[in-house]
């Protein structure tokens, strides 16, 4: 799967990352409407994930490569009998009819309650934006406490490419001013953090 | 847009639109606390507005250069950069384009550049399918409306006129039920994305750096607009460039948070360069590089660049919240701008980038009030740039005819113009009860409905100098007192109070006889040239009266002399030279009086029986940023209880010819200060300004005739035994 980089931890800024921050970060997230997880082991994360798939009655699901084989979403998603798609031409066939998509973000945001994407590959980003239920997967040491660290993160790796804050579901307030959510995007937003480290560096 | 448009009638229409009243009406309730939240996680909101403006400053002054290294790093990664000078060479090259690679459907997400040129329309006429996909956007291209807003285009409309839209569009009946309807929406337009040939996003900034361009926004649109046509075009104004990547933290940090009162929007995302796309071959989905086409926007805005004060619309990151706290806007919404920008910085915009003509239709839905300028995150002086424009078209056009005589006749003479309202006195004499006209001749009828207009006084106070000047012996300062019209005119007493309290400090006042009007109203209409006459006549006065202070209690007045009569004269050494030297004698009776009381212990609160209330002039908090000494000196005042009142320093809607000339604006505006004073319990009503004490006291008389007005300087001055 193309990144814009393939080792963001060494761009974090050593004073200014870590565990400490993700407290508030999820309660920032929540303040947005997104749904917050923060789990030990990847096996957790699985059954947070099944867990979601079952109350929410979905049939199909769309993953990037790099969340697949680590949470081993074949195993929860075929006896549950959800269809699960993985590849990049099945992913774009599929996307915008699924009920769920899986995918990793690179980093949390506390000032904010955002995660950060690293969008490069294009199965990326279909799968965070056309499903209805979005599950973003992170490491839950990589939380950045302002958007200037977070910029200080970015310009060390980002050359090309297409990098994306995601800050609760998709929204708008368009009519009357009344908050909505849902519209283009996904109507929910779900952030797994995990404690252990589930991709290679 | 025509060019004789009867503004005063799309204005009353508006004014009569209830559903556009009620929703604006809210939402200039909301909008300020919605905003004060999402702030009280940042330290500095002063120092983080510096950041925005003095990164931006830095931006326009390189501007070339940046341009030159975006293109630059663009083209390195694939893209192609057309510069558009203006909206032929743009709609010529987009159609080109679609031309060329066989583009049939087009989907949009918001840009403002488009809108300015009215791209979808051409689009259309070419015979392409184009979409608006942001719901607000939406909407309105099938209302077949203009944006009323920048942010929330369609906020003129509440859910049953939405529903009757979406009924016509959708062939089917929808219910007005938001949610339900934002569903309908979200299907309506999934195929739009899916099926796009091509994909035209705007930009909140593009960053030289490395190309790439940055969007914010709620719904998720753009990001799909950007993801799954194989051709993306890019529209961005030369003044979103900004020069490093890290540049975007201050305007991420300030534009969700004024624009919607959010700590960050749902999307944010960075493009740089052609990123991989899908394109269907023989029945499979692939994957190659996107084609991406990055077309930097001029049409006005590099000659705007290189004007020392216009190029302060480089600092707009275009939140429009100077829009939800312009008295104006809130009042009559966005379509009365004419073109498609709205507000203060709207009527700006149109002036560069649309046309001269449209500005001047418009240019005085400004009154000047600094609400904006106190929120903005560049901190661009939006009034300041108005008179400046107005000024120049006057400088080009002229004033008509009849404006232009009068000023030179009249204002500019100061014995005519204080002759005629010696006349006036008289004239007046069978309307007049104490101090306001409360029955006008049936030709001005209208200006007096919900107030009553003020009274030029029997006896202006240059004619009552004489009588309340004292012997000082041993004076700590000689003071030279500038009334302005209004206090010379209207209100007397109250240069008689300033009189009385210089006096009880020991101080020789005097009063420069031959001091005019300060100019303002003649600066207002943008006639510089009569401005500098005016100005040179007072300045000889006061440089005569050898004085070590300058005394206003006008603060208009004040700022006049203060910042003005320095901008006047700036190409002109030798009275540059003289202004400097007075200028900086200026002083604001209130600010002065609270620092001498503070010096011997006079501040001292005190508790009375008689409620107070102070209302702050535009003027005098934003212009002159004074606002705790009046309150000090209230507080002290013997026998008052002093009381503040919801939204204290909301203009009063009077401003000058403003209040004259668009009554129908001004009246709803003072209608919700006489509300607040109310409210307030106070049974007086505190300023410091003689203009806010005439618009008040004229609506006081009609709307609340039991509560009395008085300038800061009379209360006070009742505290001192003769
Ligand atoms: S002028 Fe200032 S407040 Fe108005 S839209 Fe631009 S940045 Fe926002
Ligand atoms: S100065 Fe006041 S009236 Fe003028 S644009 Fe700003 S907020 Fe509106």
């Amino acid at each position: 799967m193309k990144k814009v980089s393939n080792n963001w931890k060494q761009a974090f800024p050593p004073e200014s990352v870590g565990t400490a921050f993700f407290e508030e970060f999820a309660m920032r997230a929540q303040n947005v409407a997104a749904k917050v997880f923060r789990v030990k082991t990847a096996a957790e994360a699985q059954s947070v994930i099944a867990e979601i798939i079952k109350s929410s009655d979905a049939k199909k699901v769309v993953a990037t490569p790099e969340v697949v084989s680590p949470l081993n979403l074949p195993t929860i998603l075929e006896p549950l009998n959800v269809k699960l798609y993985t590849e990049q031409s099945d992913i774009r066939t599929h996307a915008d009819t699924s009920d769920v998509g899986v995918a990793c973000v690179e980093f949390g945001i506390a000032e904010t309650g955002s995660v950060c994407e690293d969008g490069l590959a294009i199965e990326q980003r279909l799968i965070t934006t056309l499903p209805p239920i979005s599950i973003v997967v992170m490491n839950s040491a990589n939380v950045v406490p302002t958007i200037a660290a977070a910029f200080e993160t970015i310009s060390k790796v980002f050359d090309r490419g297409y990098i994306s804050f995601i800050t609760g579901p998709s929204r708008t307030s368009d009519i009357e001013r009344v908050l909505t959510i849902g519209v283009h995007g996904p109507s929910q937003l779900v952030i797994i953090a995990i404690d252990e480290e589930i991709r290679e560096v | 847009m025509s060019s004789n448009r009867n503004l005063k009638q799309e204005i009353n229409e508006k004014l009569m639109d209830e559903t556009l009243r009620g929703s604006l009406n809210r939402f200039a309730e909301a909008y300020p606390i919605a905003r004060a939240k999402a702030y009280e996680s940042v330290d500095d909101i002063d120092s983080l507005r510096n950041s925005v403006r003095d990164m931006k400053i830095e931006t326009v002054e390189n501007l070339e250069k940046i341009a030159d290294q975006f293109e630059e790093q663009v083209t390195k990664r694939g893209g192609k950069v057309f510069r558009a000078k203006d909206g032929d060479a743009l709609k010529e090259y987009l159609f080109n384009l679609c031309k060329e690679k066989g583009v049939k459907r087009i989907a949009k997400s918001k840009s403002m550049a488009t809108e300015e040129i009215h791209l979808n329309h051409f689009l259309e006429e070419k015979g392409l399918h184009v979409k608006e996909t942001d719901l607000g956007e939406w909407i309105i291209s099938i209302a077949g409306h203009k944006p009323s807003h920048m942010v929330m285009p369609a906020i003129h409309l509440d859910r049953n006129q939405v529903a009757q839209y979406f009924s016509q569009e959708l062939n089917k009946d929808i219910e007005p039920d938001i949610a339900y309807m934002v569903q309908e929406a979200r299907i309506a337009l999934r195929d739009e994305f899916l099926q796009a040939d091509m994909g035209i996003t705007g930009a909140n900034f593009g960053i030289a750096e490395n190309g790439a361009t940055g969007l914010v926004t709620n719904e998720g649109n753009a990001r799909l607009v950007a993801t799954l046509p194989p051709i993306q075009v890019v529209i961005i104004g030369y003044e979103k460039l900004i020069p490093t990547i890290k540049d975007a933290v201050p305007i991420l940090r300030t534009l969700p948070r004024n624009a919607t009162g959010q700590l960050m929007t749902s999307y944010m995302s960075m493009i740089s360069g052609a990123a991989p796309a899908l394109v269907k071959k023989d029945g499979q989905w692939v994957e190659q590089e996107k084609e991406l086409h990055v077309i930097l926007f001029d049409n006005g805005r590099l000659k705007a660049a290189k004007d020392d004060k216009l190029k302060q619309i480089y600092q707009c990151v275009r939140c429009a919240s100077c829009l939800n706290v312009c008295p104006v806007y809130t009042l009559v919404g966005g379509h009365v701008y004419g073109h498609i920008y709205a507000g203060g910085i709207g009527a700006i915009l149109t002036a560069l980038l649309n046309s001269m003509n449209d500005f001047k239709q418009i240019n005085e839905m400004c009154i000047g009030c600094r609400r904006c300028t106190e929120i903005c995150p560049g901190k661009i002086d939006i009034p300041g740039l108005i008179e400046y424009l107005r000024a120049k078209s006057v400088e080009q056009d002229g004033l008509p005819f009849g404006v232009k005589a009068v000023f030179e006749n009249v204002l500019a003479n100061r014995k005519v113009f204080h002759n005629l309202l010696r006349l006036a006195s008289i004239g007046q004499k069978p309307f007049t009860t104490g101090r306001v006209i409360r029955h006008l001749p049936l030709f001005f009828a209208g200006l007096a409905a919900d107030r009553s207009l003020p009274a030029v006084a029997d006896k202006p106070f240059r004619d009552r100098v004489k009588k309340v000047t004292k012997k000082i012996d041993k004076p700590v300062k000689r003071v030279a007192f500038f009334s302005g019209c209004n206090i010379d005119f209207i209100f007397p007493e109250t240069g008689e109070s300033v009189y009385k309290v210089l006096q009880d400090l020991n101080m020789e006042v005097v009063f420069p006889e031959d001091q005019s009007c300060c100019g303002k109203p003649v600066l207002g209409m943008g006639d510089h040239e009569t401005a500098r006459k005016i100005a040179k006549q007072n300045i000889i006065a006061f440089e005569e009266a050898k004085a070590d202070y300058i005394m206003f209690a006008c603060p208009t007045c004040a700022e006049t002399w203060h910042l003005t009569y320095v901008e006047l004269f700036k190409d002109d050494p030798e009275w540059s030279k003289r202004v400097e030297k007075l200028v900086h004698n200026v002083r604001e009776f209130t600010s002065f009086v609270a620092g001498e009381y503070d010096k011997v212990g006079r501040l001292t609160k005190t508790s009375g029986r008689q409620k107070v209330t102070y209302h702050d002039s535009c003027h005098m908090k934003r212009g002159l940023s004074v606002h705790t000494e009046p309150r000090q000196l209230l507080e002290s005042a013997p026998g008052y209880d002093f009381v503040e009142m919801k939204d204290c320093d909301k203009c009063c809607g009077m401003a000058g010819a403003f209040g004259v000339k668009y009554t129908e604006l001004s009246m709803p505006i003072l209608k919700k200060k006489i509300d607040n004073i109310k409210d307030s319990g106070a049974e007086v009503i505190a300023v410091a300004c003689p203009a806010c004490m005439m618009q008040i006291q004229g609506g006081l008389d009609k709307q609340a005739p039991t509560i009395k007005i008085k300038h800061v300087a009379e209360i006070i001055a009742e505290q001192i035994k003769e």
